[in-house]
């Protein structure tokens, strides 16, 4: 198969079952509900060194959003049901209690595992905290210096997918890097997904494990590392010299499938020499995203 | 089992009659005959729903009156769900000790709107009421939990001995609002008299107020403007006579 002269691999990612939340965060403007977004999601890359992957998810109109404010969507995802509200009580904490006019609202409201966020951070108020019921879902009324933080009580947790990916393989760095950010961009605001990466773009993919360091859960994908071609067993295919990957995680399988079919078409660029995908083998992850099939 | 069940007055009660068997949770498994027998007080006297109102409709939660409801009083006392429409206006005593469900008013209450029962510490515990028109004294009286909403003048003493929960008034109130509350919010976008026992914090934009304005606007057309949404209120926190942990927030027109 081939996309614009792009050579499309006969090979599938392999993704995980992860919990994924997703907050709605609003704010007196696009800038403030950002600014908040960007900390929440810092640092969130991958669970391998961050313990939770985050990103946002796309831009929430003010019609849209409990408050009638623009906002931002962020989805946040982890390996167990444990960490999730763990790591969503101290980032939300440290990042949207404490960002000046920002609102935290939750966006999977008919999702019956509920994860009480909001009800943990409440104590911040130290008992000066009050909740306020309206149209069934409880708040809390956190007091703080500029005026008051709002947020939900609970958050809905559903199973999520995490790891979905596809790689570019392009003639040099310059062209791999434009059909990635080409990919990035048709990518964005899709709806259900999450690019966690810097920019959505991934340069160091990894392998599990080590072929020398025992303590090391993950290091370098070798077989894509185009400059030890001649010294492992490389898959990277002649006249490639840079790779790229992207990585996605999201709501549910259909959703990456969507967001991966129209990054895909959009990375088959100039350059680019091959589309190929992260697996272990099938071994390890119960989602596979087969390339050919997702493009048919 | 209907959409709906009607209730239309038909003999217009000479005295005050004690309707608290209208209660739209209760009618979920009743016909409409069954309805028409549930006891009613006239006067003192006990007389049957059916003497006064035709029932249309059987085993619904849902529930309209039409006519004349004024000396029709308990409405909806102790309603845990449903709703209940009131194509008019009633009298006092309307959801008293009310736990769930949601009461429109298209017209005007009496006094002890969402209150308590005689004697009872606490008033409604759940459930919304919105009355379209005026109320009288004490709406809201140690209410513990809830949302009323009045879109024109209360009486007095409105949210006395709040417990928590929130009332939500667009017109001029009365004196004496908020005396005694505990916890709770009354939010007065209209000319409030506060008492001297509650304190003034802060001018401020508390965000659950404008997602309350909106939440009213989208689910009961309560005709909010984006002035109030938008605006600033002054928040009084009190009763210091009692716990301190209430308050009463007045918009502030700009």
């Amino acid at each position: 198969m081939k996309i614009n002269g792009v050579a499309i691999d006969d090979t599938f990612a392999e993704a995980f079952t992860m919990r994924v939340a997703r907050i709605v965060i609003t704010g007196r403007n696009m800038k403030w509900a950002r600014e908040a977004a960007l900390k929440l999601t810092g640092f969130a890359t991958s669970v391998i060194g961050c313990k939770c992957e985050a990103g946002i998810e796309r831009e929430v109109a003010p019609a849209e959003t409990p408050d009638g404010r623009p906002g931002l969507s962020v989805l946040f995802l982890t390996m167990d049901k444990e960490s999730l509200p763990q790591q969503l009580v101290v980032r939300l904490g440290q990042t949207v209690l404490t960002c000046p006019t920002t609102a935290c609202f939750d966006g999977l409201p008919d999702v019956p595992d509920r994860l009480t966020v909001g009800k943990a951070l409440r104590v911040f108020g130290d008992g000066f905290q009050a909740s306020k019921v309206i149209g069934g879902k409880r708040y809390w009324r956190i007091p703080v210096m500029e005026g008051e933080f709002l947020i939900e009580e609970t958050f809905g947790m559903q199973k999520g997918v995490g790891g979905g990916n596809f790689l570019i393989l392009a003639d040099e760095a310059d062209h791999a890097l434009e059909a990635a950010e080409a990919a990035v961009d048709a990518m964005t605001n899709q709806p259900g997904v999450i690019l966690p990466f810097p920019g959505g773009v991934v340069r160091s993919g990894s392998k599990v494990g080590s072929k020398r360091y025992k303590s090391m859960i993950a290091t370098t994908n070798d077989a894509f590392d185009p400059t030890l071609r001649a010294v492992t067993a490389s898959q990277v295919p002649d006249g490639v010299n840079s790779v790229l990957e992207i990585v996605l995680d999201g709501t549910d399988g259909p959703s990456i499938e969507a967001a991966m079919r129209v990054g895909i078409r959009a990375a088959c660029r100039t350059g680019v020499r091959a589309i190929s995908a992260g697996n272990y083998g099938g071994k390890l992850g119960p989602h596979h995203f087969h390339l050919r099939k997702i493009l048919a | 089992m209907s959409d709906t069940i009607v209730l239309s007055l038909t003999q217009a009660p000479d005295y005050p009659l004690v309707a608290d068997a209208i209660v739209p949770d209760r009618f979920a498994t009743l016909t409409a005959k069954d309805i028409a027998t549930l006891p009613v007080k006239h006067g003192g006297r006990t007389a049957r729903v059916g003497e006064f109102f035709k029932v249309t409709g059987e085993r619904s939660v849902s529930v309209r009156l039409e006519g004349g409801l004024e000396k029709v009083e308990g409405i909806g006392t102790g309603m845990a769900c449903g709703d209940l429409l009131i194509d008019g206006s009633t009298g006092r005593d309307l959801g008293v000790a009310m736990a769930g469900g949601r009461i429109d008013v298209r017209g005007s209450a009496g006094d002890n709107a969402g209150g308590a029962r005689p004697g009872a510490a606490s008033g409604m515990t759940g459930g919304e009421i919105i009355v379209r028109g005026t109320v009288g004294d004490g709406v809201g009286a140690s209410m513990r939990r809830g949302l009323l909403v009045v879109l024109g003048e209360a009486g007095r003493g409105s949210g006395r001995g709040m417990i928590a929960g929130t009332v939500v008034l667009f017109g001029a109130v009365g004196g004496g609002a908020g005396r005694f509350l505990k916890r709770g919010s009354i939010v007065a976008l209209g000319k409030v008299e506060r008492p001297a026992t509650f304190g003034y914090a802060c001018t401020y934009r508390p965000p659950h107020v404008a997602l309350l304005l909106r939440y009213l606007r989208a689910r009961a057309g309560v005709p909010v403007t984006d002035r109030h949404l938008a605006g600033r209120y002054e928040r009084y926190s009190g009763d210091f006579a009692e716990l301190g942990k209430g308050e009463i927030l007045q918009w502030v027109e700009e």
